[in-house]
Order: C-alpha cells, then sequence, then structure tokens
C-alpha cells in the first residue's frame, strides 16, 4: 500500500518535471536563475535617445521580461557619438556583474573594426539573444522624372547620365557603403546627398529634393501607405513578407553581396559569470517566444531573420554576418 | 473632415475626468521642471516615457504633450527671478527679465511671460487647427537650400544681439561656430577636433554648455559677491503688466508668436532656436534698442511668446507627417510608436481621435497653465528668500542632475563645468554670452544645409538663387545687414 503510494508519487513527480518544464516559461525561468541574483534593477542599456527605433525595440523588451521573470529592468539611454559613447561604455566599463545588459544594433560592428581603434573589440560583448533585423530598402518617388522606373532602370539611368540621380545617404555607414556597391559593380554614378539618418533622406525624398531615398521600412512606411513614395528593392537575402512584390537587390541587380541590414540583439559584457548570462539569455528568448512581442515587434515593421531567430549557436551566426562587413572593409580599403 | 468637425472630436476626446487630469497633471509637471533650473522638458519626457505605456495613446500623448509646453510657461520664472535660466528656451529672458526684477518689476515680468506664452500656446493651436495639413504639405517641400536661407537669416538676426564691443559680439559668434564644429562631419562621415577623444565624437552637448554657460557661472559669479545682495529681495510691486508695458509688448508677442511658429517647424530649430531669434528680433525693431539689457519688457514678452509657438509649430510635422525636428518631439514619436501608433501622412485621417484629441487639450493646457502659472507668481517670488547657501548648492545639484541626465554620460558634467568656469570668466571680461549660444546652436544647421545644397546643386552655388524660397531669404538677410550698416554709420557720423 506504501509502496504503491509512494511510487504513484514517484511517477507523478517524474512526469511533473518535464510538464513544467515545457509548459510554463516562467518556471522554467526561474529554474535558471542564480542565488541572490538580480540584487538590484537589470539596466538595459540603449546606446541611441530615447524614442528612437532601438528604444522602442529594448523598451518592449524589458516589458516582456518583466513580464516573464519578475525582475525589474531599467531602460537607460547612453547616447552620444551616434552611438559610439554608449558601446566603448558597454565594452570597457560597464561591470560585468549581470546587471548590465546592451540592446544594440549590428552599427555596432562597423564602430568595432573602424572607429574603436584597439580600445575594444566586439569579443568584448557576449550575445545573448536575437531581436530582429530591419532591411535597408531603397524608396524612389512616385511623380517626377523617375517615376515607374524600377531599380535597374535607375541603375542605367545613373549610368547613362552620371552624377544625376540624387541618393540621400548616411556618411560612412552602409547607407554609403551599398551605393558604393551598386557603382563599383554597374559602372553607374550616383549624386549623394549627406543626412544625419534615413528619417530626414526619406522626408527629403517626399519633399522631392532626392530622387532616391533609403530607410527601413518603419520610416516609409506612412509615406507608403499616402502613395507618396515607392518601394525599389530590399538589401535582404529574401523578400520581406510586408512588400511581397519588391525585389531583393540581389534580384534585381545580380550577385550576392547586397545583404545590408541592421540587426538588434542583446548582450552582456565579458566576465558576466556564466550563470547569470544564462538566466539573462533565457529572459530574451523567453521573451521573444510571447506571441504578443513578437506581434510588437511586426508592427514596428521588422522581420526576423530565420537562421538567427532560431540559432542555437548566435555569437557563431552572428560571426559569418560580421565577416561578410569585415570583407567589405578590407576590401574597400577601410581596414587594414 | 473639416477643422470644426475634428476640433469637436478632439473637445469629445479631452473633456473625460481622466485625460482632463492627465492634460493637468502634465501642465503641472512641465511647470515644475521649467521652473527647476538644469532640468528641462527633456529629461522629464525622458523620466516619464515608461509611465505612459499603462496609459491609453491619448493619456500619454496629452500628458507628455503639456510637459512639452508647460515647460516653457516655467522656464522664464528663474530667469527673471535668479538669473538662471529653467531651461534652455528660456536663456535670453534672463537678459532683460532679471533687469525688471532688479528694479522691482519681477511681477510684470512673470505676467507678461505667462500671458505672452498663453497667447502665443493658444494662437499656435489656433493655426495648428486650421491649416495643419497645409502646413505640414509646405513644410517637407523645405529642403537644404531653404533651410539655409532661414538658419542665414537667424544668424544675421543674432548680430543684432550683440550689445557693448562688437568685436567682442563677433568673436563670441566665431567662437560658436568653432564649439559647433567638434564632432562628426556630416558630409564624409569623418571626425573633426575630437582629438581621439570618444566622448567628443558625437560633439559637445547643447544642454551642458547652455547649464555650464548660464547656470554653474551665475552660480560662482553670486557666491564671488555674497556679500552684496544681487538678488531681488524687495517684495513684488503687483503682478500685471501695466498699460504702458502692454503697449510695449503686444507686438513683440504677436511676433514672437509667429517667429517661433516658423521657427518650430524646421527641423533642428524648436523653442531654443525661437527664443534667441525673437530676442534679436526685437531688439532690431525696437525704437529704443538701448533699453535692452536694462530691462525693456518687450525682451520677456517676445522669447517668451516665442518658445510657446515654436512647440505648436514643432508639433505638427510629428503629428501631421511622422516627422520629429528636435529631440523632444522624437521623444513624442518615440511615445506614440511604442503605443502601436506610427504617426504618417495619413495619421490624420486614420486616427481622428488622437490628432484632434492632442490638439484640443493644448487649447485646454494653455488655459490650465496660466491658471496654474499667473497666481503662482506670488509662490515662486518666495524662492528669493531661500538663503543662498541653501539655494546655490542646490542649483549646482539641479544643474548636475540635469546635464547627466541626457545622456548618461559622466563626460558631459566635465563640459559643464568646463563652461561654468568659462562663462564666468567671460561675464567678468564684459563678453555676451547669448551671441555664443546662438551660434553654437545655428552653426550645426548652417552647415549642413549649406554642404547639402552644395551638393545636391548641378551649378554650385546657383541653387542658393535658383530656389525662389531661399533667394527671397538671402535678400531679407543683406537687406538686414545693409540697414544695419546705415544705422551704425548714422549713429558714428552723428556723433
Amino acid at each position: 500500500m506504501t509502496r504503491i503510494a509512494v511510487a504513484c508519487a514517484l511517477a507523478a513527480a517524474l512526469m511533473a518535471v518535464p510538464a513544467a518544464a515545457q509548459g510554463d516559461p516562467k518556471a522554467e525561468l526561474a529554474k535558471l536563475k542564480p542565488k541572490d541574483f538580480p540584487s538590484q534593477p537589470i539596466e538595459y542599456t540603449v546606446v541611441y535617445p530615447a524614442g528612437g527605433g532601438m528604444d522602442v525595440t529594448a523598451r518592449l523588451l524589458a516589458k516582456f521580461v518583466e513580464k516573464w521573470s519578475g525582475d525589474k529592468i531599467i531602460v537607460n539611454n547612453r547616447s552620444g557619438g551616434a552611438g559610439m559613447v554608449g558601446h566603448s561604455y558597454l565594452a570597457t566599463q560597464a561591470k560585468p556583474d549581470g546587471h548590465t545588459v546592451g540592446v544594440l544594433a549590428s552599427l555596432v560592428w562597423g564602430d568595432a573594426m573602424l572607429r574603436a581603434q584597439a580600445r575594444w573589440s566586439l569579443n568584448d560583448l557576449e550575445p545573448i539573444g536575437y531581436l530582429n533585423s530591419d532591411a535597408l530598402t531603397w524608396v524612389r518617388q512616385t511623380e517626377g522624372p523617375y517615376k515607374d522606373m524600377s531599380l535597374q532602370q535607375i541603375v542605367q539611368a545613373a549610368k547613362d547620365k552620371p552624377g544625376t540621380i540624387r541618393v540621400a545617404t548616411v556618411p560612412g555607414s552602409m547607407w554609403d557603403y551599398i551605393v558604393e556597391q551598386i557603382e563599383a559593380a554597374s559602372g553607374a554614378k550616383f549624386l549623394r546627398v549627406p543626412f544625419q539618418g534615413g528619417g530626414a533622406g526619406i522626408t527629403a525624398l517626399v519633399g522631392g529634393n532626392v530622387d532616391v531615398a533609403q530607410g527601413f521600412y518603419s520610416e516609409f512606411r506612412g509615406h507608403l501607405d499616402g502613395a507618396k513614395v515607392a518601394p525599389l528593392a530590399v538589401a535582404a537575402a529574401a523578400r520581406m513578407d510586408f512588400l511581397k512584390d519588391m525585389p531583393t537587390f540581389n534580384e534585381a541587380l545580380g550577385g550576392n553581396e547586397y545583404l545590408w541590414q541592421v540587426v538588434r540583439y542583446a548582450v552582456v559584457p565579458r566576465g558576466t559569470p556564466a550563470d547569470r548570462k544564462a538566466y539573462l539569455g533565457a529572459q530574451v528568448q523567453t521573451a521573444m517566444k510571447d506571441p504578443e512581442l513578437i506581434a510588437e515587434y511586426k508592427k514596428q515593421g521588422v522581420y526576423f531573420d530565420p537562421k538567427l531567430a532560431t540559432s542555437t549557436k548566435l555569437a557563431d551566426d552572428l560571426a559569418t554576418y560580421i565577416e561578410a562587413e569585415r570583407q567589405f572593409y578590407v576590401k574597400t580599403g577601410r581596414l587594414k | 473632415m473639416d477643422a470644426l468637425g475634428g476640433l469637436a472630436t478632439g473637445f469629445a476626446v479631452i473633456l473625460t475626468p481622466g485625460n482632463l487630469y492627465l492634460c493637468f497633471l502634465g501642465s503641472l509637471i512641465g511647470t515644475l521642471v521649467g521652473v527647476l533650473p538644469g532640468v528641462g522638458p527633456l529629461a522629464a519626457l525622458a523620466l516619464l516615457l515608461p509611465v505612459t505605456f499603462t496609459l491609453s495613446p491619448v493619456g500619454g500623448m496629452v500628458m507628455l504633450a503639456s510637459i512639452f509646453y508647460g515647460a516653457m510657461y516655467g522656464g522664464s520664472t528663474t530667469s527673471i527671478l535668479l538669473n538662471i535660466p529653467g531651461e534652455a528656451a528660456s536663456v535670453v529672458t534672463c537678459i532683460d527679465g532679471h533687469q525688471m526684477a532688479r528694479q522691482g518689476r519681477a511681477g510684470a515680468a512673470l505676467g507678461i511671460a505667462a500671458i505672452g506664452s498663453f497667447i502665443a500656446g493658444t494662437l499656435g493651436v489656433v493655426v495648428m487647427t486650421f491649416f495643419a495639413p497645409l502646413i505640414a504639405a509646405v513644410a517637407i517641400r523645405f529642403g537644404p537650400p531653404e533651410n539655409f536661407g532661414l538658419m542665414v537669416l537667424g544668424l544675421v538676426c543674432t548680430l543684432f544681439m550683440i550689445s557693448g564691443s562688437t568685436i567682442k559680439g563677433v568673436l563670441m559668434i566665431a567662437l560658436g561656430f568653432l564649439s559647433a564644429a567638434v564632432g562628426i562631419d556630416v558630409v564624409n562621415g569623418r571626425e573633426r577636433f575630437t582629438f581621439g577623444s570618444v566622448d567628443l565624437s558625437g560633439g559637445i552637448e547643447l544642454l551642458a554648455v547652455v547649464i555650464g554657460l548660464f547656470g554653474v557661472a551665475e552660480v560662482l559669479s553670486n557666491v564671488e559677491t555674497m556679500t552684496k545682495n544681487t538678488l531681488v529681495a524687495e517684495r513684488i510691486r503687483g503682478l500685471w503688466p501695466t498699460l504702458a508695458d502692454w503697449r510695449a509688448s503686444w507686438m513683440a508677442i504677436l511676433r514672437g508668436s509667429g517667429l517661433g511658429f516658423l521657427l518650430g517647424l524646421v527641423p533642428g530649430g524648436g523653442p531654443v532656436t525661437a527664443s534667441f531669434v525673437s530676442y534679436a528680433l526685437e531688439r532690431r525693431m525696437s525704437r529704443h534698442p538701448e533699453r535692452f539689457g536694462k530691462g525693456a519688457i518687450e525682451g520677456v514678452a517676445g522669447p517668451e511668446s516665442a518658445n510657446n509657438a515654436a512647440v505648436a509649430g514643432s508639433i505638427i510635422p510629428v503629428l501631421s507627417l511622422g516627422i520629429p525636428g528636435n529631440p523632444v518631439t522624437a521623444l513624442l514619436l518615440g511615445a506614440l510608436i511604442i503605443q502601436g501608433i506610427q504617426p504618417g501622412p495619413l495619421f490624420m485621417t486614420q486616427r481622428p481621435d488622437l490628432f484632434w484629441g492632442i490638439v484640443a487639450s493644448m487649447y485646454v493646457g494653455n488655459v490650465f497653465l496660466l491658471l496654474l502659472n499667473l497666481p503662482l507668481v506670488g509662490l515662486w517670488a518666495q524662492l528669493l528668500r531661500i538663503p543662498y547657501r541653501v539655494l546655490f548648492p542646490l542649483v549646482l545639484l539641479l544643474s548636475v542632475v540635469g546635464t547627466y541626465s541626457a545622456n548618461k554620460n559622466v563626460f558631459d558634467l566635465w563640459v559643464m563645468l568646463a563652461f561654468g568656469v568659462a562663462g564666468y570668466v567671460l561675464r567678468k571680461l564684459e563678453y555676451d554670452l547669448a551671441p555664443f549660444v546662438i551660434a553654437f546652436v545655428l552653426a550645426p544647421l548652417l552647415e549642413q544645409s549649406l554642404r547639402q545644397s552644395l551638393v545636391m546643386s548641378p551649378d554650385g552655388a546657383m541653387i542658393l538663387v535658383q530656389r525662389p524660397v531661399t533667394a527671397l531669404l538671402l535678400a531679407a538677410s543683406a537687406v538686414l545687414v545693409a540697414l544695419m550698416f546705415r544705422r551704425k554709420a548714422r549713429i558714428e557720423g552723428g556723433s
């Protein structure tokens, strides 16, 4: 009798464990929670000002991490130097005790390779979870001499009449690099008008001050709905779900090098204890399994890179993207 | 939907106890952060952003917007009473506002600031109500050449701000340009004058400069003269501006409203630029420019109206195009986006409740603020009773908090301190600090728009003449400069 009861209890316990593990993310997270951690609110560091795209991404993440873990998260904007100040802070100054998490965009790669001057490197920032991606998209006006033109036609026009098609760029960044790539491959020549961000370029496009602008879906979606801009091509590996008719650059121009996107992910400073790092990573991954958060992100107009979203070894998968970017810098003489 | 119908919708949305409460709360918080030196609307909005997640989109936006314009009301208080600007858009208010206070006319100065703010704020919303889509459509056509024309005009106006030695004034403008050049070159993306410092690579933070030059430097000056009571100890002599005050101010208020609204629309512009340019304009327009700097009430009325009108102006591109022109409006946009709303050209038709709700709340908020600020004047005056040994450390503390909160970068505190010391020394040597700040604010916009114009132009500098709006603005600037020289020649010839 007693033996049967014990056996039953044992069986129940054995069955209960996997059920809890799969069914209840909260319990699963709680199991990973290190002793005495966190002892204070966890700071999500964003290196751009409050209110921008990166800030919104981090704040939404924080909201859902709080929901699933019960830990208190504070989003802190350490802005300045176009992100450089915050990147340096995370890599060299932030205490690696698990209370600091960086919510970054892949623009940190260029900073690390071209601007950090060996004061820090990407090895100082350990990825713990992938969030989402935005691919650079070219858009043109719906009026004027270039209306109804496809990307190929516009590139051809820039080849026939070099230096006449005005493209909005952001100097020293991927907005510039992709123009460079297209010019090198096609022999076309664009007139590059510098702006301080993608959004400013889109505004100039709508105002008729440039002919082509580049930006993320969220930046031009409003004008797309108002039929003020038309999409040309996207610098991603595959077409976007929300703009099925828009080709990728690789499709439109041939080749495979036109991949310019912002990858958003979370990192901890190197040296963060393994158990805390694992817990922080699990927090992010649990939040990212919440359909509500995914829906919120989709509303922002981002997409989820299938390779990174299902990645089991995020650092390695990111490394292949980083390597591709490094090779571009080497090829163009920016990096030795 | 026509404007009146829209407005009716808006008032239906806003006239609920919950939303009215948020509007009042925002106005109160805004007044407070305006009054506290060092802490400005940007810091307050960033801090309160997470709070709005739990509110409805309308409620959240109403509160954030009312903090923004509420700060413009409060900002003048310490400028007038203590000669320390409550926030960056009230720097110029110090010049004549504090002089008025020293003459025992603090009440009139505070009163005209509140009333001017109310008139300008309300006029701004009225224009917004009826012309927002039209204005947005015109504003978006403004490209680099047009912005350049506006900035040149603004710069020419600053020449009128120079009081005392012209050479010293021009020198300060040059220094402003030089300091603004630090950071990343907008055209080629390379760093300039950063000396390898990561902290300088983003340029020098405006907030740290303003708080240093005006807040910290004023404290330093006062500590030195602690024995002499420079503050206004006497009782405030009547809150209401006299009839003569009104006669001097009403045109300044109207001009400030128009100018502020316009400069609010320009990307990179906003309340700070508006207040400076308005002060310069008033001085230029005045038949008695010699009164400026000695307690001219129009030197308070103009800028204080301009910064409020600029708020209305800068909210239009955000709500009708989704384009923020300054950091505060970028935050407003972020608040909307986090709520899952992406403002764009169709925002007005897709979310009339939100658009018109915010517009209606600005009418209500301005009334709240007037009712709040006029009676509070007496209370603020009590600030002067706080002993210096308490007041000055408090001002320094708030300066540190306000500066740090912008970027969370300790380096900015050193910048603040350096500019504090520099401001103290320059003041002793009788250099004007206002031309420095306005040059510092305008220079990046001026440089960027000029270089963009030249890059995008097939015929070089000809683009500045070919674009009619640019040509007009440049011609106006040239006329102003010519007038200035003529007047100067006449004064010198006459004496």
